[in-house]
C-alpha cells in the first residue's frame, strides 16, 4: 500500500497551510526522514519529513496555494510497489494516474472521476455544481472539515473564474440555462443572463480576492473574539516625559552592556509585565464559566509582516529584566522577518500589546486576541498642552486604551490596572 | 348562541394534549357505537396519565373497560374484537409494556389482512404513552416506535401537538388497519389550539412547522417541538432552519423531507429513540439513496437517544436524549462547519 503524504497540522489552531517549496519531484526516491517540502503556516515555515522510504508519486499540491490540513499532497510508493510500476515521464500526471493503480479509495470510482477529483473531499452538492459548470475541483480550495469542498467553495471559485466568455457549461449536459440557475441558486447572486448582464455586474463588484490562510485565521479568531467576549474600553492619556528620559538612559546602558537599544514598545511591555503581577485578573482568560488565572506572564506584541498580522510572544516576560527583554524582542523581530520562528513562539500569550504610535495614530481600540482577557492599544507620543501647577505647558503625551473581556474583568479592575500603568510610566521609580 | 359566536370560540379554544385525546375518544364513541376503550386503569381511575378522565361516567363500563394487568390479553382481545366488527382503542399504560403484547400486534394484527387475502381486517388503535423525562427510569421511559415502524401492516403515529393528537386519533379510528399512536408523556400537559368539531389529520403527511433555508431539522413527537424551539434560537443566531414534524413515521412522508433537503442542502434528524438502528438511520439512508443525495452539502447528522437504558438519575436522564441545546449546537455546527 503506498503511503499517503498529507499536509500536516504543525500548529494547534492551524486549518490550512501553504507548501512554500517542494524539495523533491515526481519519481524521486526519498528516505524516511528526508525533508520533502516546506510548509508555511500563518506563523512560520517548517520542514516536513518523508513518512516512509520510497518513490514520490502523484504530487498533487502546488506551491503557494493554501491547502487544508489533512489533504493528501503526494504518495510514497514503497520498494515493491515502485518495482511493479514502470517508470513514466514525470510530467504526464494524467498518464500516471491511468497506469498506476491509485492508492486507497479512488480505485473504486476511478472510472467515473478524473485524477483531478479522486483525492479530493467534496460534498455531493459541490461535485454536482462543479460538474454542471465544467469546473475542475482541483482548482478549488476546500474550507470545510479536513479540507472538504462545499457549495460555498465551488461558488466562490465560479465567481472567481474571471473570463465572462468562459465556456461556462457549453459542453455540459443540461446546457447553460441549467447551470446558470444552479450557479444562481448556489451563489445567491442572480445574474439575469449568461452574457452581458453578468459582465456589467462583475465590473461593479470589483476584485474578489479569497482570504489567504493567515487572513482566514485572523478573520475567524477575531470574529470569534468579538462574538463571545463582551469588550469594553478604558483610555488614559499618560505623560511620557519620564518614560522618554528612562529610554534615553537605558539606550546608553544597553550600548555599554551589548544589549539592543530598547524601543518604547519594549519599555511598555516591561512595565506591563511588572504591573500585571499585581493584576492577575488582567492576565487571565475566560474558560467556559470560569476564569483561568495564568501562572506566567507571556506578552504578545502585535506586529505586521507582509501585510499580515502576527503576534510573537515574549515568553515569561514577568521574569525578564530590561536587557533580557530587549534581546528577546530583537530575536523575535529578526526571526519573524526571516520566518524562522516556530508556531510556539507565535502563539499562546496571556496579554497583548499593540503599538500603532509609529504610524501617527493618536489612539485606537483593539480586539482582544482570544482567549486572552485584555489587550493594550498604544497611540503616538506627541507634545500637547497640559495644565501643570496652574500653567499651560507642553508635555509628551500618549493615549493607552485597554480592551477588556467583561466576562472576567470588571471596570474597576481594569481602571486599577490603568492607574498603575500611568503611575509606572510617569514615575518609573515605583517599579523599584 | 348564534353560530358565528360558536365559531369564534372554536378558533381561540385551547386544550391540553391529554384533553385533546380525550375529546377525540369521546367524539368517536358518540359517533360510532362500535368504538370502545379498554386498558389498565382507564375506567374509574381515569387513566394513569388522566387521559380517559370522565369517559367511564359518560359512556359506562361496557365501553370504557378496566382490564386485568395482561397486555397480551388486552391486545388479543382487541384483535378479536376488531376482526369481528368492533373498533377497539386500547391503551398500553406505559409504552414499555408493549413488549408483552408483541405477539398479538406483530404476528396477528399486522398480518391478518394479508394472510386472509383482504377478507378480514383489524381496525384497531393502540395508544402508547412513551418517552423519558418523568423520572420513571429504564422500564417506563423508552421510545420503542421504531420497532413497529419495521413491521409491514402497522401504522405508527407520533403526534406532537394537541391539534394533531385529536385529528390523528380520529383518523386512526377510521382507518381499517391497526394503528399505533405513541403519545409522549411530557406532551400531555402542553396546550394548543384544538377545534371543537371532529376533524381528521391525514395519516402519512408531515407538517412543515417552520420554513427555512440553511438546514432541515426532522423530528416527530416531542422532538418536533424541541426542534421548533431550537429553530427559534438558531434564527436569532442568523441560521434559518426548516423544521419538519413527521407526525407519522410509518407511512413516512419522504417527499416532504426530500423537497426540504433539496432546498437546504443539510439534514439533521432528531429522535428520542436509541440512535443506533433508529428512525434517523432510515431517514438518512432514504436521503442518501435518493436523487437528493446530489444536493447534500454536508454529511447527514443524526441526534438520537444514548445507547443506554434511560437512567433514573434526572441529570443523566436528560443527558440520555437530545435536548434543545443539543439541536441548536448540532444544527449550527452543521451549517457553519459542515459537521456535527
Amino acid at each position: 500500500m503506498p503511503v499517503e503524504v498529507i499536509l500536516p497540522k504543525v500548529d494547534m489552531d492551524m486549518e490550512t497551510g501553504t507548501i512554500e517549496a517542494w524539495h523533491v519531484k515526481e519519481g524521486d526516491l526519498v528516505r524516511q526522514g528526508d525533508t520533502i517540502f516546506e510548509i508555511g503556516t500563518n506563523k512560520a515555515v517548517m520542514e516536513v519529513e518523508a513518512p516512509a522510504t520510497g518513490a514520490i508519486r502523484n504530487i498533487t499540491a502546488e506551491t503557494g496555494v493554501p491547502i487544508s490540513v489533512g489533504t493528501p499532497v503526494a504518495w510514497i510508493y514503497l520498494d515493491g510497489e515502485a518495482a511493479t510500476t514502470p517508470s513514466e515521464p514525470a510530467a504526464a500526471a494524467a498518464t500516471v494516474a491511468a497506469a498506476t493503480p491509485l492508492p486507497q479509495a479512488p480505485i473504486a470510482h476511478a472510472a467515473a472521476m478524473s485524477l483531478a477529483t479522486s483525492g479530493l473531499r467534496a460534498t455531493p452538492l459541490a461535485r454536482r455544481i462543479a460538474r454542471q459548470n465544467a469546473l475542475d475541483l482541483k482548482s478549488v480550495t476546500g474550507t470545510g472539515p479536513r479540507g472538504r469542498i462545499g457549495e460555498k467553495d465551488v461558488t466562490a471559485a465560479l465567481i472567481l473564474r474571471s473570463d465572462p466568455q468562459d465556456r461556462v457549461s457549453k459542453d455540459v449536459p443540461g446546457g447553460s440555462g441549467a447551470s446558470a440557475s444552479i450557479l444562481r441558486d448556489a451563489a445567491g447572486a442572480a445574474p439575469q443572463d449568461e452574457g452581458s448582464g453578468k459582465k456589467s455586474c462583475r465590473q461593479s463588484e470589483g476584485r474578489l480576492q479569497p482570504f489567504s490562510a493567515i487572513r482566514r485565521i485572523v478573520a475567524s479568531r477575531l470574529s470569534e473574539s468579538m462574538r463571545t467576549a463582551p469588550h469594553f474600553y478604558l483610555t488614559s492619556e499618560i505623560e511620557m516625559t519620564a518614560a522618554r528620559d528612562l529610554l534615553g538612559r537605558l539606550a546608553k546602558r544597553h550600548e555599554r552592556i551589548g544589549a539592543p537599544k530598547p524601543s518604547l514598545t519594549v519599555l511598555i511591555a516591561r512595565v506591563a509585565a511588572r504591573i500585571l503581577r499585581d493584576h492577575p485578573v488582567i492576565n487571565a482568560s475566560a474558560e467556559g464559566e470560569a476564569t483561568r488565572f495564568h501562572a506566567r506572564i507571556d506578552i504578545g506584541i502585535a506586529m505586521e509582516r507582509d501585510g499580515d498580522l502576527v503576534v510573537p510572544v515574549l515568553r515569561d516576560a514577568g521574569a525578564m529584566d530590561m536587557p533580557a527583554m530587549a534581546r528577546e524582542f530583537a530575536r523575535l523581530r529578526d526571526g519573524m522577518a526571516k520566518r524562522t520562528l516556530t508556531p510556539v513562539e507565535l502563539g499562546g500569550g496571556t496579554f497583548t500589546i499593540s503599538n500603532l504610535g509609529m504610524y501617527g495614530v493618536d489612539s485606537f481600540t483593539a480586539i482582544i486576541n482570544p482567549p486572552q482577557g485584555a489587550i493594550l492599544a498604544v497611540g503616538r507620543t506627541i507634545d500637547k498642552p497640559v495644565g501643570r501647577d496652574g500653567q499651560i505647558v507642553l508635555r509628551p503625551m500618549a493615549n493607552f486604551t485597554l480592551s477588556s473581556d467583561h466576562r472576567i474583568v470588571d471596570g474597576v479592575a481594569a481602571a486599577r490596572f490603568m492607574a498603575d500603568l500611568r503611575e509606572a510610566l510617569e514615575n518609573p521609580e515605583v517599579l523599584l | 348562541m348564534p353560530s358565528d359566536t360558536l365559531e369564534a370560540v372554536s378558533e381561540i379554544r385551547e386544550l391540553s394534549y391529554a384533553e385533546a385525546v380525550r375529546e377525540a375518544l369521546g367524539q368517536a364513541m358518540e359517533a360510532d357505537e362500535r368504538v370502545f376503550l379498554f386498558g389498565e386503569d382507564v375506567g374509574v381511575y381515569g387513566g394513569a396519565f388522566g387521559v380517559s378522565g370522565d369517559l367511564v361516567h359518560r359512556f359506562g363500563t361496557e365501553r370504557v373497560i378496566d382490564t386485568p394487568i395482561s397486555e397480551l390479553g388486552i391486545a388479543g382481545a382487541a384483535v378479536g374484537a376488531a376482526i369481528t366488527g368492533m373498533r377497539p382503542v386500547l391503551e398500553i399504560q406505559f409504552s414499555d409494556f408493549v413488549t408483552l403484547a408483541m405477539e398479538q400486534l406483530v404476528n396477528q394484527a399486522a398480518k391478518i389482512r394479508f394472510m386472509f387475502g383482504g377478507k378480514a381486517s383489524v381496525p384497531m388503535v393502540v395508544r402508547l404513552p412513551g418517552g423519558s423525562g418523568t423520572g420513571a427510569a429504564a422500564q417506563h421511559s423508552q421510545s420503542l416506535e421504531a420497532w413497529f415502524a419495521h413491521v409491514p401492516g402497522l401504522k405508527v403515529l407520533q403526534p406532537s401537538t394537541p391539534h394533531d393528537a385529536k385529528g390523528m386519533l380520529l383518523a386512526a379510528i377510521d382507518d381499517p388497519n391497526p394503528v399505533l399512536i405513541f403519545e409522549h408523556k411530557l406532551l400531555y400537559k402542553t396546550k394548543g389550539h384544538v377545534p371543537a368539531e371532529a376533524y381528521r389529520v391525514p395519516i402519512g403527511q408531515a407538517a412543515i412547522r417552520r420554513e427555512g433555508t440553511d438546514v432541515t431539522i426532522v423530528g416527530s413527537s416531542i422532538m418536533a417541538r424541541k426542534a421548533e424551539a431550537a429553530a427559534e434560537r438558531l434564527a436569532a443566531d442568523g441560521i434559518s432552519a426548516e423544521v419538519i414534524d413527521l407526525r407519522s413515521i410509518r407511512p413516512i412522508d419522504f417527499t416532504t423531507i426530500a423537497e426540504s433537503v433539496r432546498k437546504t442542502h443539510r439534514l439533521l434528524v432528531v429522535y428520542e429513540g436509541v440512535k443506533t438502528m433508529g428512525i434517523g438511520a432510515e431517514i438518512s439512508a432514504m436521503i442518501a439513496e435518493s436523487e437528493v443525495f446530489d444536493f447534500l452539502d454536508a454529511p447527514i447528522i443524526r441526534l438520537g437517544g444514548a445507547d443506554s437504558p434511560i437512567p433514573y438519575n434526572p441529570v443523566l436522564e436528560k443527558a440520555a436524549v437530545p435536548q434543545e441545546d443539543d439541536i441548536v449546537t448540532a444544527a449550527a455546527n452543521l451549517v457553519r462547519r459542515g459537521e456535527a
